[in-house]
């Protein structure tokens, strides 16, 4: 049955993804929610908040703020901590309560932004997405604001050498921290890596307008590559510089493969496997995601994921040899197919809240590019 | 704002509750997001929330109804072995299922493909609804009929309306009042009594249970320890329930009007005078009279020797706790110990508690876990020698600490005595506090 999960749990959401992107920017975050979802967000979906102090508020909507629409009051309470806290921006971020009484977050932000002069931001998810698209968003708008188009300071002189990497979260990571990424585009000869979110923040996003390349990492980077190749001409390529080696070797001897994760990194390690030695022959890899997709990377016998039912067919109806996914993910096969597929664990922390282990991130593959000078004007990503 | 927002005990007690500090009500001030009040904004985080709580019936199913944020965290709290969140089945709302409200016919869909596919047939559905449904004022009982009539099953409906926490009949009342309702009238057992109030059982060592099979009591039940549904039913038969938590009132006035069961209320408190008095109380209510000195003078001696050797402690007392913060920190300093801070969310039925306290430490410091300001918390180093709380210890980093929040719940003059040990354990160099980063 569409959208039963029966052996699954949910994904991260959009209002997780927006978090998570805007996480190390300095600004206060408000959750518009009634605390829950703010206990998912920060307690799940996000691993920096255990040993990292960060402005993330929820608004502790009541049944009484919902029925008498008090927007006034949760903006005069935003104000007060904004002000308090001397914050240089502040965020407000939309949750499913807001969503159903038709909250004006946009309007919610610009009372904010009026009455303190400094950038509310105004995120408009509503807890039915899926993690990446509240990323996307986040990130695009942080962009927009502190890096408009036709500011001269953000673009007064390129900094050679310099790579910007967009759509890193620990999210799609796996990751508390980024260094391990930045390290991998050092290694390509790059004299700086800037990974916004990650290890850059809010100053890094001002000055995002003289980086020489930027590289998207995941699905939620793409609409912000756009942005800032048309508002700065900063060229863009797809790329994840770190598959894991054993994964390469794990499916040695593979002819049928499956691989599931964010659509940048199951390219990539498809991408790793199609240059690893075959004796077999000529491999089939496929590659399946529940998220966002760049159109560019979607091959003939990829897969879009729904829901449990989609990923419960393809496993195990699909005759693979080996799967490389989320061991999460391996809830939904049947016994029998279970027993004759080689599993192979690429952890996803927005399917499982798993971290990935040292090792994996010490030892990776770099495949190159999958996709180099990307178009401004190129498709959307797709679901 | 210059640091994390407190107030002097002392200072607090002489206020009328309408005086207080904004930053003491949550309803005044946003709420600050740490691992110090995560079980503020998600109770089923750790412990209990209402999806763990409910499904204390054992053998049920839950389907929660609700867009992907909700059910999220589902998957990391599984329970100590893991079968809570195997228990636990998700219909994913998109806003076209919020705005049209066609989910409410899949609901019974989903119900009855949950029922097919089970390899053991559950003993009832509960179905979770949340915010969502709080907002679109969806008639539950509707739908739990429909899905029952479709079934054959129990459908029973919780709700984790966290709009709803501080009103008149907030998630958590409900739920308890939900877990005992599958009850039916029984013939009643002369020697039979519940314990509620918990989704856990009391500690096994817990005096209480003795006591009660010395006055006669033998058949003693809880939900926690039911495992299946022939002795869920048997708590229908009890002569009596013994309330634990004051959230368990509207149960057992259900199940006085609805069962017959009368019951008694006790409280959960760390000072062995008010033990006894309740245990006496208890007695003069069952009409026998409790054998506690012994417990009594062993819980006392093991409190006075616990001073003796940790003469000038200072604690801090947080709120995830199982413990009331305020009584707790009483207890200690009756005891003679040093209470320098408590992390906890006052309301004005602690006025008493918190003018007792004054007397003894006016200057002990009450902050807010909820209050921004606490982004600002710094400790002052070298002031706490032991934490008691999760919240607390995440205070104070590298300081022991005792979370106090395990599964068995502690009580009586058994629960202090596991206190105390567990204070020992800790300033004896057992495993400190995580901590946050400052």
């Amino acid at each position: 049955m569409k959208g039963l999960l029966k052996r699954l749990t949910p994904f991260a959401t959009d209002q997780s993804g927006a978090v998570s992107a805007l996480y190390e920017m300095g600004g206060l975050i408000v959750i518009c929610d009634a605390g829950g979802c703010t206990g998912n967000i920060c307690g799940f979906d996000e691993p920096r908040w255990e040993h990292t102090r960060s402005a993330i508020f929820s608004a502790g909507l009541r049944d009484m703020d919902a029925i008498l629409g008090r927007d006034e009051l949760l903006v005069k309470k935003t104000v007060a901590v904004a002000r308090e806290l001397g914050v240089p921006f502040a965020a407000v971020v939309g949750t499913p309560v807001p969503a159903v009484i038709g909250t004006d977050i946009r309007a919610l932000a610009r009372m904010g932004e009026k009455r303190l002069g400094i950038p509310f931001l105004p995120v408009t998810t509503t807890g039915t997405g899926l993690y990446d698209a509240g990323a996307g968003m986040a990130l695009k708008t942080l962009f927009e604001r502190f890096c408009p188009v036709g500011d001269s300071s953000a673009a007064e002189e390129k900094e050679e050498g310099s790579v910007g990497v967009l759509g890193a979260t620990p999210l799609d990571l796996g990751r508390s921290e980024g260094g391990h990424l930045a390290a991998a585009f050092l290694r390509r000869g790059w004299k700086k890596a800037v990974c916004y979110g990650m290890g850059a923040g809010l100053g890094a996003v001002e000055k995002a307008g003289r980086v020489a390349r930027n590289v998207v990492i995941a699905p939620s980077g793409m609409e912000s590559a756009r942005y800032l190749l048309s508002a700065f001409g900063i060229p863009y390529s797809v790329a994840w510089p770190m598959v894991p080696r054993r994964i390469v070797e794990s499916c040695a001897g593979a002819r049928r493969v499956l691989v599931i994760h964010q659509h940048v990194c199951a390219c990539a390690v498809r991408r790793a496997l199609e240059g690893a030695p075959s004796p077999q022959g000529e491999r089939q890899i496929a590659v399946g995601s529940f998220f966002e997709r760049v159109p560019d990377l979607i091959r003939t016998g990829d897969f879009a994921f729904c829901d449990e039912d989609d990923l419960a067919k393809v496993l195990n109806g699909g005759h693979w040899d080996c799967i490389v996914a989320d061991a999460f993910l391996g809830r939904v096969m049947d016994g029998g197919a279970a027993g004759r597929v080689r599993w192979v664990d690429l952890p996803h922390f927005a399917v499982s809240g798993r971290l990935v282990e040292d090792g994996d991130c010490a030892d990776g593959i770099d495949p190159g590019d999958l996709l180099t000078d990307a178009p401004c004007g190129g498709r959307s990503c797709e679901r | 704002m210059s640091g994390a927002f407190f107030v002097p005990v002392g200072q607090l007690a002489a206020l009328a509750p309408e005086n207080w500090p904004d930053a003491l009500f949550s309803s005044r001030h946003l709420i600050y997001s740490s691992p110090a009040t995560l079980a503020f904004n998600s109770p089923g985080a750790q412990g209990f929330g209402v999806k763990r709580a409910a499904l204390c019936i054992p053998g049920s199913v839950m389907l929660l109804f609700s867009p992907g944020c909700c059910g999220r965290n589902t998957s990391a709290v599984g329970g100590p072995d893991g079968t809570y969140g195997r228990r636990m089945r998700y219909l994913l709302l998109d806003e076209a299922d919020i705005v049209t409200g066609r989910y409410l016919n899949r609901i019974v869909e989903a119900v009855r493909e949950i029922c097919e596919s089970a390899d053991e047939r559950p003993s009832a559905v509960l179905l979770c609804s949340t915010c969502v449904d709080a907002l679109l004022g969806t008639d539950m009982e509707r739908v739990c009929r429909r899905a029952s009539a479709e079934t054959g099953l129990p459908v029973l409906s919780c709700t984790m309306y966290a709009l709803t926490r501080e009103g008149r009949l907030p998630p958590m009342v409900l739920v308890r009042r939900t877990i005992y309702s599958l009850l039916e009238k029984a013939e009643k057992q002369a020697d039979a009594m519940n314990i509620l109030g918990y989704f856990t059982p009391l500690r096994d060592d817990c005096e209480l249970y003795d006591l009660c099979r010395g006055a006669g009591i033998r058949r003693i039940r809880e939900i926690g320890r039911c495992r299946n549904m022939d002795e869920y039913r048997e708590m229908a038969r009890a002569n009596f329930n013994l309330v634990l938590h004051p959230e368990t009132r509207l149960a057992a006035s259900w199940m006085a009007e609805t069962l017959g069961i009368a019951s008694v209320e006790l409280t959960r408190t760390y000072q062995p005078e008010k033990i006894r008095a309740q245990y006496a109380m208890l007695g003069q209510v069952l009409g026998v009279r409790f054998e506690d000195s012994e417990h009594f003078e062993k819980a006392s001696e093991k409190l006075a020797a616990f001073v003796r050797r940790h003469r000038g402690l200072t604690i801090a007392v947080g709120e995830t706790a199982n413990a009331d913060s305020f009584e707790l920190s009483l207890a200690l300093l009756r005891a003679g110990l040093a209470v320098a801070e408590i992390f906890a969310t006052v309301d004005p039925a602690h006025a008493v508690t918190l003018k007792c306290i004054a007397e003894l430490s006016p200057d002990t410091r009450l902050y807010s876990n909820l209050s921004p300001s606490m982004l600002l918390y710094r400790q002052k180093e070298g002031e706490v020698g032991l934490a008691i709380g999760q919240d607390a210890g995440w205070y104070h980093p590298g300081c022991p600490c005792v979370p106090w929040n395990g599964e068995a719940q502690p009580f009586g003059y058994a629960g202090l005595c596991a206190l105390l040990d567990e204070m020992e354990r800790a300033l004896s160099g057992g495993a400190p506090c995580a901590g946050g980063e400052a």
